[in-house]
């Protein structure tokens, strides 16, 4: 693409189209957008555009994304093998032109621009910075310079802002010399300039600080935002460990820190926007010394007291105001990070702990007002920070971190004075229960943060209270409420409670309640049902010791009916449509409970209303996974105890499953298609006329196209070709499943299920109905081996002659191969049977190849063939190591090769229903053993002609595999002679 | 067929090992970006106040503060020293030459007064080019000492003062010959090494121009502060990071010889610079570590370990013997064999080091230990019944983090067996389940939790360990009473990849709720 003004026209005019709110021009423009950047020089292009003062902001603005979105995709190595064909990747020559002009465009255009251009310039950075781009250091200083001297502030962010993203690797990357070595480089170069900047910066804060009136927001904005960024690299600058530059000018660094900790900008503050500045940088500060306690605690000794006291008189103003969340959490962390170091002993004075606990733990652990409005407006994060983890960066959760992070040295003092704590708020509750609701909610918020995690949510005990008691006393009263919509935060904290120590509270206590958890599914609150759901959801899953559950069907099936009453009423309550957490507790009841035909019915009627709702528009996937989970393990218990519901069943799910296929629901086809091939599973021969529909449907090439759909489509052809074979065999059929086969197979991305297919013709069908189809089957792997033989293909072929062969005879397998071609046989047998069968893995198909080859070289009179001799020996040779060593030793894993698939238009992925699936099938069950049958057989046929084998065996098998030969004959009794 | 549910077919490639726990020998890192600690003991450039030879004619004043004023002062009759020098050098004939002398005396004079001499007065003046001409052949040595001696005091500056030294390096190099007098020979040594002490440009240009082979035949006397002076200049000049230097250096004939011997018989002090020679031969070739472990060095390691209580001694000969251990394979396959007299002498100083208030000597003895630990069975069993297990373990909940991550080695390399290639290693479970009981799990929990990614792993390697290893199936029991739950699941998000997948890995693998499947 020539840079000229015919192009920044044509740009331009795109540009503007992308922006437009008609969707005709819009895609259009997009769409032309997208075909030129396959041209060489579209990105320059763009750049060059966006740097042009006489076009419209607006449209440079749109450009300079669609530059960075251009660059994320296409700024690869050119010799990376990975890059995958998708995009063509920017070449060097313009690599290097895009180099010379980014950084000085970023640093003269607008605010909105820039950010994005230096996101661009992250992306650059990302792959080659600093080796293979050795000009960009040198140019950010010298501008970081230049910009400094002039005080251009809007420059010197920029540059900081760059730095900052391509230092970010130094903080999660392993140490490796190559790291070191740039992180070497960054330092030589960028230690003095930022040091430089900082005090700059600082003393301009000062000064203007000190001026009457101590400065607008305006003027100190970019400095206090400059001094956050200084802060940021160097955290990433100091991550991996203290660098001399930083060591030998830790009086500088840490003398501006604790200003910043220590006074108050009165000017600035006074804002709420402003306050969220000082505290940015104060956070940004916090995170630094943090990292210093942590990991250079001997050189930061001498300024910890002073920190430590100046983060416990922010905390304590801090602690007090319901904004400022982030400096909260940092400060508390740095604490922590105290607490358990070496220098714990600034706790151990008298009252301190008292103090944190008091004027630290406990203002931050009770409930604020966005907390309760979080939980009230939107209750999915309510539930991901409260119960499921996502909690990591909420003052609650750190303020509990800081007393357990004290309680490492100081733990009876810290249940002493926690105990009391919780005592205090319990009797406050007390004496007041609608006025002093939170204290309660911080009781026990404590007492759950403060137990151990356990696996799956539960909690073991805790040392601060006997956890029985407090259950009995403060929240089994709460569970028994009679109003299920009174004060639902303490609800939810309860019924949090239970579930947290569900495994603690003895099986009469908790039965006791079950119908008070069924009572709270009818609770308003969105957070108090799904607590209520999951909380029976997970009662059902606690196992006594020994592993048996521990509430049975017989326990719940009293209750089921109103349990699922209330579960699906639960769901028709605003916003808890696809509630997954009750969706869910139908799973796990549908699952434990019996399920008689007074409860199918209505859970299958349930189920199928929701899930023609959820048709219309797929919205959340883990509530539409239990949905389906939930009709597939209905339709399998149910059948299980009453075969003869299959058909109600059917008369209520059909409708749905041909909408979602009739309307390509693609999201929900590889379920509905696993959903078909239990009920075809289900039922008895013949089947219905209205399955054969489908699987016309089936055969059609179209349905196969869509990568995420073939597992699923696998699985329904296979029941299909189980259950009505000779329907398979009818109308031309069995030739477009080859077809499928064949198209499968031809890719390596999915020739795994190709081979699925043609196993399962071959395991069901007659030998007769199959014959005239094998030489075309034959030509089709033979060419695919001729034209890309990964080794998974390979192993998948070598499984299916296995099959074949105990199917339908050796003499079959090597005449319908040499049909093709006369003694390819052989061929194959040396080049990839032998070879691949040490590499088998699995069970079943170890067993299967096993037999398979030892039948080989026992029955058939290619290989028994005195001309044969040597492969006869090879082959065993790879049948002992096969039987006679683990599987790490034989196997190597095969680097997987990146194959993109064809995908057309949405890219659903293959989840796979549980309680859809299918029992393993062993082909082989008369063997039990393939040691055995390998050595039985070959004492056969040695009796036969005895003195010819050992000889064999002495020539061409390895001595190691010689010795494991003799072990297993000895092992089972059994002789070559 | 026989395995027909598509999405199971696709076996999960056996899963690679969470890790094998550092099992094998870790060298410390060639490059580095922190402050070299040896400068806390001894500066990489040594101002020389008091004379080489002591006959410094100045008195070292008691303060070393001056003022601004004193420091103006200073630089003012610095200038003009530089100037009487500059007549001084250029004027002819008789009483010249003791006017030259005068000259210089004075400057050196002003140049060792105080902690910070005016070396940028001097600079300014143009001191170096008229130096460099009072180093010329056939000076006499009086003239060659004091000239030296500025030129030692310049180069202990900044690093553009020190890089200012660069037309006199030809002349110093020379002055080291035997040709030289003693006293002459180690003030230019001094310069030098100041001058190597610098960076790894200069020490290139000091190579380039022949400094070693002089300054390491220096070295071969029994004793002097010559000999000390060239081993300090000599520790600077190999310092790498490209290991040449080191491997010439060892390859000079009585070179070997020479640091043996100061090692067995020299006083501390000596031994101290020799310890730190053969910390860098060491540290960066592999051809000088082949021949030391080869000699008698490691003995006498050991002997200065068990017998000095020095910690500038000690630093230097416990990271030396740490070197050997960690690069070359032989020390612990032949030379440290269990059994032998030497490796329960190794142990037993590293026993003393770990006791030692040090923290330096602490840490140093346990990355020493971790490589012993990752040599084979016996090894892990002679450390494993050692005094060393009880100190380590309380080491690992109560030290500071950077000695925690060395013992946290220790423990680790302790409970896996040694393993060829990759793969999951094999424990030893009567390790793992003693120090288990004994209470270790919480200290590499914590380090989980720790911010070094390096720590971090180690912490997950270990925890991988007992979930898998302990008998009973009690490992994931014991992971959850320490609240190793809530630890890994701080890396659900992690940047690191690596350290996301192990964490994420484990808490799916032993603590997943695979719903639907417990039926």
């Amino acid at each position: 693409m020539e840079w000229n003004a015919e192009t920044l026209q044509y740009l331009s005019q795109c540009f503007l189209h992308t922006l437009s709110p008609q969707p005709e021009p819009r895609r259009r423009a997009e769409s032309s957008l997208s075909e030129a950047a396959d041209r060489p020089n579209y990105g320059l292009a763009v750049l060059r555009l966006v740097a042009e003062p006489s076009v419209d902001e607006q449209i440079r603005q749109a450009a300079a994304v669609n530059f960075k979105n251009h660059l994320k995709t296409r700024w690869v190595p050119s010799n990376d093998p990975n890059a995958g064909s998708t995009f063509s990747p920017i070449l060097d020559p313009e690599k290097d032109q895009i180099k010379a002009l980014i950084v000085s465009l970023m640093l003269s255009s607008t605010s909105r621009i820039q950010s994005q251009l230096s996101e661009a310039l992250a992306v650059i950075g990302k792959h080659d910075f600093p080796k293979s781009w050795p000009t960009l250091l040198p140019e950010l200083i010298s501008n970081l310079q230049k910009a400094a001297q002039s005080s251009d502030y809007a420059s010197i962010n920029g540059i900081l802002g760059t730095a900052n993203s391509i230092f970010k690797k130094f903080r999660y990357q392993y140490k490796t010399n190559d790291l070191f070595i740039d992180l070497k480089y960054c330092l030589d170069n960028f230690a003095a300039p930022l040091l430089e900047i900082f005090l700059k910066t600082a003393s301009l804060i000062d000064s203007t600080a000190a001026a009457p009136g101590g400065g607008s927001l305006v003027t100190l904005r970019p400095l206090f935002e400059s001094q956050r960024l200084c802060c940021r690299i160097f955290f990433s600058l100091n991550f991996q460990e203290l660098p001399e530059f930083f060591e030998d000018h830790m009086r500088e660094w840490m003398g501006e820190f604790r200003k910043y900790l220590t006074t108050n900008y009165p000017s600035v503050e006074s804002s709420s926007d402003g306050l969220a500045l000082v505290d940015e940088l104060r956070a940004a500060v916090c995170e630094n010394i943090s990292l210093y306690m942590e990991k250079n605690e001997e050189e930061f000794q001498g300024y910890l007291n002073e920190f430590a006291s100046a983060v416990w008189s922010l905390l304590t103003n801090v602690s007090q105001s319901s904004s400022r969340d982030k400096l909260a959490v940092t400060a508390m962390k740095f604490l922590t990070t105290v607490s358990t170091s070496v220098h714990h002993t600034l706790f151990a004075a008298e009252g301190v702990l008292q103090q944190i606990c008091q004027s630290i733990v406990i203002p931050n652990v009770r409930l604020r007002d966005e907390d309760e409005e979080l939980f009230e407006m939107n209750y999915i994060e309510f539930i991901r920070r409260d119960m499921e983890g996502s909690d990591l960066d909420t003052r609650r959760r750190i303020a509990c971190e800081l007393l357990k992070g004290i309680a490492t040295n100081y733990k009876k003092q810290v249940i002493d004075i926690v105990s009391v704590q919780i005592q205090n708020l319990l009797s406050s509750f007390a004496t007041n229960p609608s006025a002093n609701w939170k204290d309660k909610d911080c009781a026990i918020y404590l007492v759950v943060s403060l137990a151990t995690k356990k696996a799956g949510g539960t909690s073991v005990s805790t040392d601060l209270v006997d956890v029985q008691s407090f259950f009995l006393s403060v929240i089994v009263p709460e569970l028994q409420s009679q109003d299920v919509n009174g004060f639902p935060m303490l609800k939810a904290g309860s019924l949090k409670f239970f579930t947290t120590f569900r495994g603690l509270i003895q099986k009469p206590v908790a039965f006791q309640l079950f119908p008070d958890l069924v009572r709270f599914l009818g609770a308003e609150s969105n957070v108090v049902h799904s607590y209520a759901a999951s909380c029976i959801e997970k009662l059902l899953l606690v196992k006594d010791e020994g592993g048996k559950a521990r509430y049975t069907s017989a326990d719940i099936t009293p209750f089921v009916p109103a349990l699922m009453n209330n579960l699906f009423n639960a769901l028709k309550f605003p916003e808890s449509e696809e509630n997954q957490y009750i969706m869910k507790c139908i799973l796990r009841v549908l699952a434990v409970a019996d399920i008689s035909s007074e409860i199918a019915g209505p859970c299958i009627v349930g189920l199928t209303s929701i899930l023609n709702e959820v048709c219309k528009n797929p919205k959340n996937p883990i509530f539409n996974h239990y949905l389906f989970e939930s009709v597939a393990i209905l339709v399998r218990r149910a059948c299980e105890r009453d075969g003869s519901l299959i058909t109600a069943f059917e008369a209520r799910l059909f409708p749905s499953l041909q909408t979602i296929l009739a309307t390509d629901v693609t999201e929900f086809l590889p379920y509905a298609f696993q959903l078909l091939a239990q009920l075809v599973e289900l039922n008895k021969p013949p089947i219905s006329p209205s399955y054969m529909q489908i699987f016309v449907l089936l055969l059609s090439p179209d349905s196969w196209r869509r990568s995420s759909n073939v597992p699923a489509l696998v699985r329904l052809l296979q029941a299909f070709l189980q259950k009505a074979p000779h329907e398979v065999n009818q109308e031309g059929r069995l030739t477009q499943v080859l077809g499928i086969f064949n198209m499968l197979v031809s890719s390596g991305s999915t020739d795994e299920q190709g081979f699925y297919v043609l196993n399962t013709v071959i395991e069901n069908l007659e030998y007769g109905v199959i014959s005239p189809y094998m030489g075309n089957i034959w030509n089709v792997l033979f060419m695919r081996l001729q034209n890309n033989r990964t080794v998974k293909f390979q192993k998948s072929l070598v499984i299916f002659m296995s099959l074949f062969l105990v199917k339908h005879g050796a003499q079959n397998l090597v005449d319908t191969m040499n049909a093709v071609q006369a003694n390819i046989f052989l061929v194959i047998l040396e080049q990839f049977w032998i070879p691949n069968l040490k590499l088998i893995t699995g069970v079943i198909e170890l067993k299967l190849t096993a037999v398979a080859s030892t039948r080989l070289i026992c029955e058939s009179p290619v290989l028994l063939d005195a001309a044969a001799a040597r492969v006869w020996g090879k082959m065993l040779d790879s049948i002992v190591t096969l039987l006679s060593r683990p599987e790490q030793d034989r196997v190597e894993e095969e680097p997987e090769m990146p194959d993109i698939a064809e995908n057309v238009g949405y890219t659903a992925t293959f989840v796979k229903l549980y309680n859809a699936g299918k029992k393993e099938d062993d082909p082989l069950t008369d063997v039990k053993d393939p040691k055995q049958f390998l050595v039985a057989s070959l004492a056969k046929l040695s009796a036969v002609t005895p003195g010819r084998y050992p000889q064999m065996i002495n020539e061409n098998l390895e001595p190691a595999n010689q010795t494991a030969l003799l072990q297993l004959c000895t092992a089972y009794n059994c002789q070559i002679v | 067929m026989a395995d027909d549910s598509p999405a199971s077919h696709r076996r999960d490639p056996i899963k690679s090992s969470v890790g094998n726990v550092a099992a094998q020998r870790r060298r410390q890192k060639a490059v580095t970006v922190g402050k070299e600690r040896r400068e806390s003991l001894f500066r990489a450039k040594r101002l020389c106040r008091v004379g080489a030879t002591g006959d410094g004619d100045v008195s070292v004043e008691e303060n070393d503060m001056i003022t601004d004023e004193e420091g103006f002062l200073l630089d003012a009759q610095t200038s003009s020293a530089v100037g009487e020098l500059k007549s001084a050098v250029a004027s002819q004939g008789k009483g010249a030459m003791q006017k030259r002398v005068n000259a210089l005396r004075e400057l050196r004079r002003l140049l060792s007064k105080s902690e910070f001499p005016p070396v940028e007065a001097a600079l300014k003046a143009g001191a170096i080019p008229l130096l460099v001409q009072c180093l010329s052949f056939g000076s006499p040595d009086e003239q060659l000492l004091e000239a030296a001696w500025c030129l030692t005091n310049i180069a202990a500056g900044k690093p553009e003062e020190t890089k200012a030294l660069l037309p006199a390096l030809p002349l110093l190099i020379a002055h080291l010959g035997e040709k030289s007098s003693l006293p002459v020979a180690e003030q230019c040594a001094w310069a030098l090494g100041n001058v190597a002490g610098e960076g790894e440009e200069l020490r290139n240009v000091l190579l380039s121009q022949g400094a070693l082979p002089p300054l390491a035949r220096m070295m071969l006397p029994n004793k002097g502060s010559t000999v000390r002076t060239a081993a300090w200049a000599l520790s600077n000049l190999i310092k790498g990071p490209d290991p040449k230097a080191a491997t010439e250096l060892i390859k000079v004939d009585g070179v070997l010889d020479a640091i043996l011997r100061h090692l067995r018989k020299a006083d501390e002090e000596l031994a101290t610079e020799v310890a730190w020679v053969v910390v860098y031969l060491s540290a960066l070739s592999n051809f000088a570590t082949g021949v030391l472990v080869k000699s008698d060095v490691l003995q006498l390691l050991v002997e200065r370990l068990a017998t000095s209580n020095s910690l500038q001694l000690l630093i230097p000969v416990l990271r030396s013997l740490g070197n050997l251990v960690a690069g070359d394979s032989h020390t612990t396959s032949t030379v440290l064999v269990p059994g032998h007299e030497i490796t329960d002498g190794v142990i037993k100083v590293l026993v003393k080091c770990l006791k030692s208030d040090h923290r330096v000597l602490k840490k140093e003895a346990s990355w020493v230990l971790s490589n012993i630990a990752a040599g084979s069975i016996e090894h892990k069993q002679l450390i494993y019944s050692s005094e060393a297990v009880p100190l380590l373990l309380r080491l690992l909940s109560t030290a500071p983090f950077d000695i925690r991550r060395e013992v946290a080695y220790v423990l680790g390399n302790l409970c896996v067996a040694p393993t060829a290639g990759e793969g999951k290693p094999s424990l030893i479970e009567e390790h793992l389940v003693s120090l288990v009981q004994r209470g270790c799990l919480s200290g590499f929990i914590d380090l989980v939790r720790s911010a070094d990614i390096e720590a971090a792993r180690l912490g997950l390697q270990f925890t991988e360990l007992v979930l898998r290893g302990m008998p009973n199936g009690d490992g994931p029991k014991l992971v959850e009473q320490e609240d190793g739950i809530d630890a890994m699941e701080r890396y659900q998000f992690h940047e690191n990849e690596d350290l996301r997948n192990m964490a994420n890995g484990l808490v799916d693998k032993y603590f997943g709720e695979d719903y639907g499947v417990d039926e």
